[in-house]
């Protein structure tokens, strides 16, 4: 067959829907064949179709914003470091977010190249979230590591399969250093499962139409998905747009960290400046550039075009200054397991930057948080270890024309919990309660979202108790005079009821048969402001009994409610959007 | 002519019948536009119009089979009843959470949609039950009282759905509370999770619960309105109602548990497919159903439709057995734009039937997969019998619309609109084929639906398919599915167990469950000609948390011998292995769930269609166009004078009343002995 080097519109859209059914293939792959219940049913995983320079082309459709850049760091790197000795059937794999392109060290990612005509067109590419990497803690995600030796093991880029032959001898280094190796083995087993399953679409695509059609549409799809997201920045005012908010603290000692950007837009030129945000902490919530950059082409891609496809052509249409050494580009031996939190905060930067510009699809900030939770100990019952690991969603900021959503995971995460029923079968844990969180999300003409709250018990024995919060003191703000959302908490509830409360970063905490650990979540900001709200919505509010009386009376001014005094749901000590700009 | 058995199924758009005598095999088919408002008129006016048109004798009619679309549009339309929820305290809120996630990543506009009950609905009672089935908090009589009387005083609502954590292991609270309110307001509809859906995992067993008790009110009543109505015309026809697991179930069951209903429609065709497929020795099928808006897609292996056992519709979750039948939105109304990359893109948004497609001549102006075919020259003039009229002028003008800007011919405009809607059509397909362990090209395509036929051989050449099957009559494929359709139950109970050693607990747990489903064979099943129970298990290696389900054998007669853990296990690895491509065999395996799926196959016939008699010659010539280059002049087929054994090749296209067949240059197509359209394509 000819090889064609001009694609008409026609084509281009059919083979870039057999591009996407291939990478939605592997998704599907690694979620049905996995072993693991962070896969299976949190879905914490990604897969990818990359060209000959790395280039990220095509993503699943159910991929992690969190994981674009990742994969396109490890494919980069790969080139770099084995260049002509890349061979068909080799199978490489790296986590180090210092040396491998990744963002933390629990993303395993995973590639094997493509060849067409003995030139190498291309790379399958996938990435999971293993339950555990070794390190100082049970999860490889505790909170309060200072570098990143303790936080797991590092894998630069190896060849775990050199031409289609296990290197056993890596294999088994890789186990050795994990917790629950076998279930490590499952999960690994369905990554290589789905890249050579890609790697084999890929082909069977390359035998209908030529290795060089396909290289012409990989060039086709990065250059109209720039020009589509250049287009869209274009439309957006030229000017400088200035924001910053502060993280509670790292759990390593360090309080009150900033993110200082400037975005300044000029035709279709962006460029996201972090100058003035703080060093690098020693806490292990540092960002590695490839974790900025998921995290700024996430919200522009949010605020401007939601269905633009992800591919390396975001990525070149943004221009990113991240100082090296600073808390958004961080380098070794910085500790980053728990950067998820970072990230969901530079997406409210990012959009509390550009809300001036972009008023209808600006949101009031979400609860700013990945909160984790990690029970762990002995089954009385089988007396085998277990770790449970769960990630809570919580308030959604509310929008220009709605309330936000209650009780959901946001920005760049969008994991599944895991059923009460689910839990209690497997562990020895018993949930009290799983319920919204009144009165936390804050006023506003549309109000913010509400937090979560999760109550667990350990049933018959001792447990620990890891938890990481954020926006546990600085509450989620909320845009163009709507109030601050409510903060989290990490509590634990005795017998007789009384409450003692945990730090943000909770690790190590003892939890008897007769405590409970009481998790809320972070509510969200309101947008516009609270006297505009509708009275229906207000009434509403007390009708669902998601919002109190009190609450309503003084958070709603009301000539016929208003009580003199302050607003207690107005957060004033972070200013809105416009004010920060001048700071 | 006694022994009329009657399908009837109801679409948006026409409410499609079937009739067939169980002596003579005869078959007669009737037509006539829906009544949305009340589709039972619909039913009615078209039984007395088909009665007429057949002599068929109200007394004559013995089974009257029904695929309905009220539960799915009430759904799709949030048209339900008021309910108020009863749930384990601490978890009102379950239900509105749901899974925490997002429908749509990065769009910060969209939300799931809020949940079917009110918050203030939902009453949290004091009572828990542990893992283990063991009641940890007991429900007091207090606390009923207390409850029932927060009924009384509440909100009015008509519908109750009682939701407690894990009722699938001990349903006792749920039915304690279920029983009293039952006697202080036996006007109300309950829906009770461990009768809905006995299964593990809180909130799908909760959300399915929700749109049952959502639904029961409104779909009671129909139900009640119809068979009334239908046993005054014929008073002796058993009733059936077709449900989304692909068997019937009597009207007061739909009434009991309409969730059930949810998939009707698009299920019966799929259990249409198998029956002309069956008649044709084709037992490996993939269908297509191509409608005005949508195409359904289903596998069907060994002449079985595969099962899912989770769906979402309109944004809500449904767990129950159901025919695994996956939607893409791309139809016949299916519009064509240029997208902001400034590729073509066809669908999701359909022209629907009003203003429907600009060829149509209604108003439409946006240019259609139907206006590309028109352009192409490949739909007739007229469709539906006459009741259509093609405007090609304004066809044309549309797909103009789209051409110009991006520089090309309208010809090669309305190729692209048709290759781009088939790519979609192949995505779904990989869905329900490859994305399963199934490899597209062991299997027949069976196309149906209006449209069905036009795209059929573009989807198979995309997927390596040799073969096209077009049934008898594509456009009532549905209605047929009804009268090849079995009567069902299905039966669940979750057991986890490991599969090593004592598996008397389910031993224990089959025994019952078949005891159950040998119970209903011999109450509700009476009269049919044989029934057979089905044994399924879902089972996964320890630690993962997601099951396969391993069907085993049929069994007909005494109950089923104790389970063998090895031959469980080898069956277990084979699914494993064929899902997924690799297994562990070192990994230790459990069951979670044991299904039991009762059927009876009621008394069939073989339709025996008036064979058509000659002379198969084209009724006219009309120009095609397959590529850019030149059209091709085209025979045209009345399908009606195809004998059996009648052979061509490509190019030509068949027609008939609602449906149109097109045999591309590289095919051939036969006519075969039960009148199926057989299309082969060449190597490409």
């Amino acid at each position: 067959m000819p090889e064609a080097n001009v694609i008409d519109p026609i084509a281009l859209e059919i083979s870039w829907n057999g591009l996407r059914s291939i990478a939605d293939e592997c998704f599907l792959t690694i979620m049905r064949s996995a072993f693991s219940t962070n896969i299976k049913e949190r879905h914490d995983h990604s897969t990818a179709i990359a060209d000959a320079r790395g280039r990220l082309i095509v993503q699943a459709e159910n991929a992690l914003p969190i994981h674009l850049a990742s994969m396109a760091g490890l494919m980069t790197r790969i080139l770099a470091q084995y260049g002509e000795t890349i061979a068909p059937d080799d199978i490489f794999i790296g986590n180090d977010p210092h040396v491998a392109g990744g963002t933390h060290l629990p993303d395993i990612n995973l590639a094997i190249p493509v060849f067409g005509d003995g030139r190498l067109v291309g790379f399958v590419a996938n990435i999971v979230h293993h339950a555990d990497v070794g390190g100082a803690a049970i999860g490889s995600m505790s909170g309060g590591l200072d570098e990143i030796y303790k936080e797991g093991l590092r894998i630069p880029i190896v060849r775990l399969f050199s031409r289609g032959v296990l290197q056993d001898d890596m294999m088994r280094l890789l186990l050795l250093n994990m917790r629950l190796p076998e279930e490590r083995k499952g999960d690994l087993n369905a990554q290589i499962a789905a890249a050579r399953l890609g790697e084999r679409r890929l082909r069977e695509l390359m035998a209908a139409s030529g290795p060089g059609y396909v290289e012409e549409v990989f060039d086709q799809i990065v250059e109209r998905t720039n020009r589509r997201m250049r287009d869209a920045i274009s439309r957006l005012p030229d000017g400088e747009y200035a924001f910053a908010d502060v993280m509670d603290d790292d759990g390593a000692g360090t309080e009150d960290i900033r993110i200082n950007l400037v975005i300044r837009k000029s035709g279709e030129r962006i460029v996201f400046d972090f100058e003035g945000t703080d060093a690098q902490v020693p806490g292990n919530f540092n960002l590695t550039f490839n974790a900025t950059q998921s995290a700024v082409c996430f919200s522009l891609k949010a605020l401007l075009d939601p269905e633009v496809p992800n591919n390396q052509g975001i990525f070149d249409a943004v221009e990113l200054v991240a100082p090296l050494g600073s808390f958004v580009n961080c380098v070794s031996p910085a500790a980053v397991a728990l950067r998820a939190n970072t990230c969901q905060r530079v997406v409210d930067v990012v959009i509390g930057a550009l809300a001036r510009a972009l008023p209808a699809r600006a949101i009031g900030a979400a609860n700013g948080a990945n909160t984790s939770a990690v029970f762990a100990g002995i089954d009385p019952r089988t007396r085998r270890q277990y770790v449970y690991l769960e990630t809570l969603g919580g308030g959604m900021g509310a929008r220009a024309t709605k309330d936000g959503k209650d009780g959901v995971q946001v920005n760049i995460t969008n994991t599944s919990n895991l059923p009460v029923e689910a839990i209690e079968l497997e562990y020895p844990l018993r949930v009290e309660e799983y319920a919204l969180v009144e009165d936390s999300g804050g006023a506003g003409t549309f109000r913010g979202g509400l937090g979560i709250r999760r109550t667990i018990r350990p049933v018959g024995h001792e447990c620990e108790f890891n938890g990481v919060g954020e926006r546990f003191r600085h509450r989620p703000w909320g845009i163009f005079g709507g109030d601050a959302g409510k903060a989290g908490r990490f509590v634990i509830r005795d017998r007789s009821g009384g409450e003692r409360r945990l730090a943000p970063k909770a690790s190590g905490i003892r939890l008897r048969p007769d405590m409970a650990a009481v998790m809320e979540t972070p509510g969200a900001g309101g947008y516009g402001p609270p006297r505009d709200r509708d009275e229906a919505l207000l009434a509403a509010d007390l009708e669902s009994g998601k919002f109190t009386p009190e609450f309503v009376a003084a958070s709603y001014p009301n000539p016929a409610r208003e009580a003199p005094g302050g607003r207690p749901g107005g957060d004033r000590s972070l200013p809105e959007p416009c004010e920060e700009c001048s700071r | 002519m006694a022994g009329w058995i009657v399908g009837v199924d109801v679409g948006g758009t026409f409410t499609d019948f079937s009739a067939r005598n169980l002596e003579t095999g005869a078959v007669r088919i009737h037509k006539r536009p829906s009544t949305p408002d009340d589709p039972s008129r619909a039913i009615l006016h078209g039984l007395g119009e088909l009665q007429a048109k057949a002599g068929i004798a109200g007394a004559d009619i013995v089974r009257f089979a029904h695929g309905t679309t009220v539960a799915t549009n009430a759904l799709l339309q949030r048209r339900g009843a008021t309910i108020r929820m009863i749930t384990t305290r601490g978890f009102r809120d379950l239900v509105e959470i749901g899974r925490q996630v997002r429908p749509m990543i990065y769009d910060l506009q969209v939300d799931a949609p809020p949940p079917l009950v009110a918050r203030s609905n939902r009453l949290e009672v004091t009572e828990r039950i542990g893992p283990r089935g063991e009641i940890i908090t007991p429900l007091t009589a207090a606390e009923i009282d207390r409850v029932v009387a927060e009924l009384a005083r509440g909100p009015k609502a008509e519908s109750i759905a009682i939701c407690l954590l894990f009722s699938f292991l001990n349903p006792v609270h749920e039915q304690r509370l279920a029983d009293a309110i039952r006697a202080a307001m036996p006007e109300l509809s309950i829906s009770v999770s461990s009768e809905v859906q006995p299964e593990f995992r809180e909130y799908e067993r909760f959300s399915t619960t929700l749109i049952n008790a959502f639904l029961q009110p409104e779909v009671g009543r129909y139900m009640k309105r119809l068979k009334n109505a239908v046993a005054g015309v014929a008073p002796a026809a058993r009733f059936g109602i077709f449900q989304s697991s692909g068997g019937l179930m009597s009207a007061d069951k739909a009434s009991e548990f309409p969730v059930r209903t949810a998939l009707s429609g698009p299920a019966a065709g799929a259990v249409g497919a198998a029956a002309a497929g069956a008649a044709a020795r084709i037992r490996n099928i993939i269908t297509l159903d191509i409608g005005g808006t949508s195409t359904d897609v289903c596998l069907i292996r060994g002449g079985q439709t595969e099962v899912a056992h989770i769906r979402d519709i309109a944004g809500f979750r449904i767990r129950l057995p159901m025919v695994d039948i996956h939607t893409v939105g791309a139809g016949g109304g299916s519009i064509a734009f240029i997208g902001p990359d400034g590729l073509l893109k066809v669908g999701p948004e359909s022209a629907g039937a009003v203003p429907g497609p600009a060829c149509f001549g209604r108003g439409g102006d946006r240019p259609t997969v139907s206006d590309a075919n028109v352009v192409l020259g490949r739909l007739p003039d007229q469709l539906a019998g006459g009741e259509l009229s093609m405007d090609p002028g304004r066809a044309l003008e549309a797909i103009r619309t789209v051409a110009e800007p991006l520089g090309i011919s309208a010809v090669k405009a309305a190729l692209g609109i048709c290759g781009i809607a088939s790519s979609n059509m192949m995505r779904a397909i990989r869905a329900v084929s490859t994305e399963k362990g199934y490899d597209p090209r062991h299997f027949a395509l069976m196309a149906f639906g209006g449209a069905g036929g036009l795209h059929a051989t573009d989807v198979a050449r995309s997927l390596g398919i040799r073969r096209v099957v077009v049934p008898p009559a594509p456009g009532i494929l549905c209605a047929a599915g009804l009268l090849d359709a079995d009567l069902q139950e299905n039966y669940v109970v979750t057991c986890r167990t490991p599969l090593d050693g004592d598996l008397s607990a389910i031993d224990r747990a089959v025994a019952e469950l078949d005891q159950q489903a040998r119970a209903w064979i011999a109450a509700e099943a009476a009269g049919a000609e044989r029934a057979h129970r089905v044994l399924t298990l879902d089972m996964r290696h320890v630690g993962q948390n997601y099951e396969l389900s391993v069907t085993l054998e049929r069994i007909t007669g005494a109950p089923p011998p104790p389970l063998e853990a090895g031959a469980l296990k080898e069956a277990f690895f084979a699914e494993h292995l064929r899902s997924y491509g690799h297994v562990d065999r070192d990994a230790p395996v459990e069951i979670v769930n044991i299904r039991m799926k009762a059927v009876a196959r009621l008394r069939q016939a073989t339709a025996t269609v008036a064979a058509p008699v000659g002379p198969g010659t084209p009724v006219e010539h009309h120009d095609v166009w397959f590529d850019e280059d030149q059209p091709r002049s085209t025979p045209i087929y009345a399908r009606s004078t195809l004998e059996i054994g009648f052979a061509l090749r490509g190019p030509a296209i068949i027609t008939q009343f609602d449906a149109t067949t097109l045999v591309p240059p590289s095919a051939t197509m036969t006519v075969d002995p039960v009148l199926n359209l057989i299309l082969e394509l060449d190597d490409a």
